[in-house]
């Protein structure tokens, strides 16, 4: 085959394009740290890095969501610690008022502060958290109970948080569910339950005082305590949850990185010998192109 | 009978003129060694017709042919016409590959991904919107925050669909641009007939014009870049070219016929052609975008229509992409069927849309744009490495060698300089013969 200068500098200037491509798609991956910059890059790596970034940020989404719905739990949980201690408040005043020893003023004082028990549980279960009261269901908007009336103004409606892939968890207690609803027959839930105390004291009623009232404030305790461990229970899930997420987040930002960061090591080194083949190839070709016959002839 | 004593300064005279063409040929490549097109020329150079003596002239009686030195045959264009072919057909791929691939590079780019600015980002903060609004229904930031979103998302959708669209109108303006009235190839089309009608003049008068022949060639070269090209020899020098499909030739002798319609080209044309035309690349590319689309509206408008709200995204079915809208406001988006104040269970059902059809879809376009991009870019090296090959060979064939024209130089060099010093000799012996010849005693 017959070699022309022609062919010999194409072929120079083409050898080195192609090390000077490589060479700066090296560079580029080095500066940007990043494997992948477009799909067709390694289009089935860009498609699992679009469903793990896609994950990670609906993982992110859930831990926010999660420490939403454990603002809900803390929130219920203080105001049940404090209608507890306004229940054995109440308790010990049913057992001193009970007594045949308290006298009509006594009883008309101890009725006035169970009145003002009744009033704090109130306040305690019209607690809000981010500008939601959390024992209302889902009527989100109303408080469960207003000073004057003893009838539960919202609804049994379940407030749930996404805590992962389609698993939604109840984060919110009804407040009718242990306050009840009012002083009707056979609703015999908290509220009712102090009422009555409270109206049986007045009333000079020690027997009915000493009896049933004392069972059925006990089972009323009960209700609160059912619904505190409830509340714990979530607590914990949603607790666990929070460790599961992160250890799933962190799992998951470690994939992304295997699938898009550049190996900074093996791209150094792929760059030296890169940029040694370039200057070889450079060298070469000078060489090459320079020598010609005319050098030689006298 | 008796020869000429000058018959040997007519030998040397020849040979002096010979050399000194061949040398004018050797300078005329190497002046054009860089010139594209260029097919390197040698003079031919055979024995002039002998000098016949009749019989007697020789000692058994036979006649004699006395040799008479050397003249230029012709000057001849090194060429092989059938790499030119070869050529010409892999020009026409790598015109074909390289537009495509070009033409699909800038698809992916509209695309954007994987980055933040890209379908999947916004599409991902659609959901986690949804799922705030989840946590505080009844927030009024939360809820203005998500139109927000969605309206972003919307955007992105309707962005990417018209980057497409432009790829696609470019494309369609460059092809005109090129097949046009006055595009390049009625401006080689034009000149191939001027071409055509001088060459014929030279070769009718028994002439080769090879520098018009080679610029002939070169034209012909560029024009199968742009699609298919074939030639016929319509006899004394001229070429008759047809182009693409076209039903007409596109010069036949020193007529030019251009527009003509084309349907696939091949080569460049083709390329575009295959990338803006109907049921091209860019339209399936924005079909399947404006599926994506409506697999996002319908599955999130069949939630929210579920809850008595009305669909959430409105679209024009058939260009979803570019038209994808959110039809709810922050007072109208509903997070459930009873539209209590904290209600969310139509919420956490759209975020449990997360991953699931839509992103799917999408994720598979970009993985289908990945994979074509690709394989064009690998088809583009591929066709580059063939043509490379192809023109190596011609350039072997047809390519100035400096050192070879440097050689011959001191070889035509040395025989002009020895005729010279034959016809000197011959000089000297004349010069004995004429002023010494009979001067004894004088």
């Amino acid at each position: 085959m017959r070699i022309t200068n022609g062919m010999v500098q194409r072929r120079v200037l083409a050898d080195l394009n192609e090390v000077s491509a490589r060479l700066t798609a090296t560079q580029t991956k080095i500066a940007s740290g990043k494997e992948l910059d477009r799909p067709s890059d390694d289009p089935f790596a860009v498609g699992r890095s679009l469903a793990l970034r896609e994950s990670v940020g609906g993982i992110r989404q859930h831990q926010r969501n999660v420490t939403d719905g454990r603002g809900w739990q803390d929130a219920a949980e203080q105001a049940l610690t404090h209608i507890t201690d306004s229940v054995q408040r109440a308790n010990e005043l049913l057992i001193r008022g009970a007594s045949d020893t308290s006298d009509a003023t006594s009883r008309e004082a101890i009725a006035a502060e169970i009145d003002q028990l009744i009033a704090g549980i109130k306040d305690s279960v019209n607690t809000s958290y981010a500008g939601q009261y959390v024992f209302s269901g889902t009527a989100v908007d109303k408080p469960p109970y207003t000073r004057d009336s003893d009838s539960y103004q919202g609804d049994e409606g379940v407030v749930a948080r996404e805590v992962g892939p389609g698993v939604a968890l109840g984060v919110n207690q009804v407040g009718s569910q242990f306050l009840g609803n009012g002083q009707a027959a056979g609703d015999d839930k908290l509220l009712h339950v102090l009422r009555d105390i409270a109206d049986h004291l007045r009333a000079g009623d020690g027997e009915t005082l000493r009896g049933s009232d004392i069972g059925r404030l006990k089972r009323s305790m009960e209700d609160v305590i059912d619904v505190r461990a409830v509340n714990g229970a979530r607590s914990n899930r949603l607790e666990a949850a929070a460790s599961r997420l992160s250890e799933l987040e962190q799992s998951t930002l470690d994939q992304i990185s295997d699938t898009e960061d550049v190996d900074i090591v093996k791209a150094l080194i792929d760059f030296n010998s890169q940029q040694a083949g370039y200057q070889a190839a450079l060298r070469a070709g000078a060489n090459i192109v320079q020598t010609s016959l005319m050098d030689f002839l006298r | 009978m008796a020869i000429s004593s000058f018959f040997g300064l007519q030998t040397s005279l020849r040979g002096l003129l010979a050399q000194q063409r061949a040398m004018d040929t050797t300078g005329h490549n190497i002046a054009n060694s860089a010139t594209v097109g260029y097919s390197r020329q040698e003079a031919l150079m055979a024995a002039a017709p002998a000098l016949t003596i009749p019989a007697g002239a020789l000692q058994s009686g036979s006649g004699a042919h006395l040799g008479a030195g050397v003249e230029i045959q012709d000057y001849r264009r090194v060429r092989d016409q059938f790499l030119d072919l070869q050529l010409r057909a892999q020009s026409m791929r790598l015109g074909y590959e390289s537009t495509r691939s070009e033409q699909l590079q800038r698809a992916e780019l509209a695309l954007a991904e994987p980055g933040d600015n890209g379908i999947a980002k916004q599409v991902e903060n659609f959901w986690n919107a949804w799922s705030d609004v989840a946590n505080t229904p009844n927030d009024p930031a939360a809820r203005e925050s998500l139109i927000e979103l969605s309206k972003t998302l919307a955007g992105a959708f309707s962005t990417v669909d018209d980057q497409l669209a432009m790829v696609g109108t470019q494309a369609a303006a460059e092809y005109d641009a090129i097949a046009g009235p006055g595009g390049e190839i009625h401006t080689i089309a034009t000149e191939l007939a001027s071409l055509n009608s001088t060459i014929k003049t030279f070769v009718s008068a028994g002439e080769s014009p090879n520098d018009l022949m080679d610029r002939r060639d070169l034209l012909l070269d560029r024009l199968s870049s742009f699609g298919q090209v074939s030639t016929v020899d319509a006899g004394s020098g001229s070429l008759q070219v047809l182009f693409g499909d076209a039903a007409e030739p596109l010069v036949d002798d020193i007529t030019t016929n251009w527009p003509q319609t084309l349907t696939a080209p091949g080569g460049k044309l083709g390329g575009l052609r295959e990338v803006s035309g109907p049921g091209g690349t860019i339209e399936s590319y924005r079909a399947q975008l404006s599926s994506v689309a409506r697999t996002l509206a319908d599955t999130v408008n069949a939630v929210h229509s579920g809850t008595g709200g009305g669909d959430f995204f409105g679209y024009t079915p058939g260009s979803e992409g570019g038209t994808l809208t959110v039809l709810r406001d922050a007072a109208t988006v509903r997070t459930s069927a009873s539209g209590a104040a904290g209600a969310n269970d139509a919420a956490l059902a759209m975020t449990a849309l997360r991953g699931g059809a839509a992103d799917t879809a999408y994720r598979g376009f970009v993985g289908r744009i990945g994979v074509e991009v690709r394989e064009t870019i690998r088809l583009e090296a591929n066709a580059q490495a063939l043509h490379s090959s192809v023109e190596d060979r011609r350039q072997s064939v047809s390519g100035v060698a400096l050192d070879e024209e440097m050689t011959n130089l001191v070889r035509f060099q040395r025989a002009y300089q020895a005729s010279s010093r034959a016809m000197s000799t011959m000089d000297e012996m004349l010069d004995v013969l004429i002023n010494r010849t009979g001067r004894v005693g004088l």
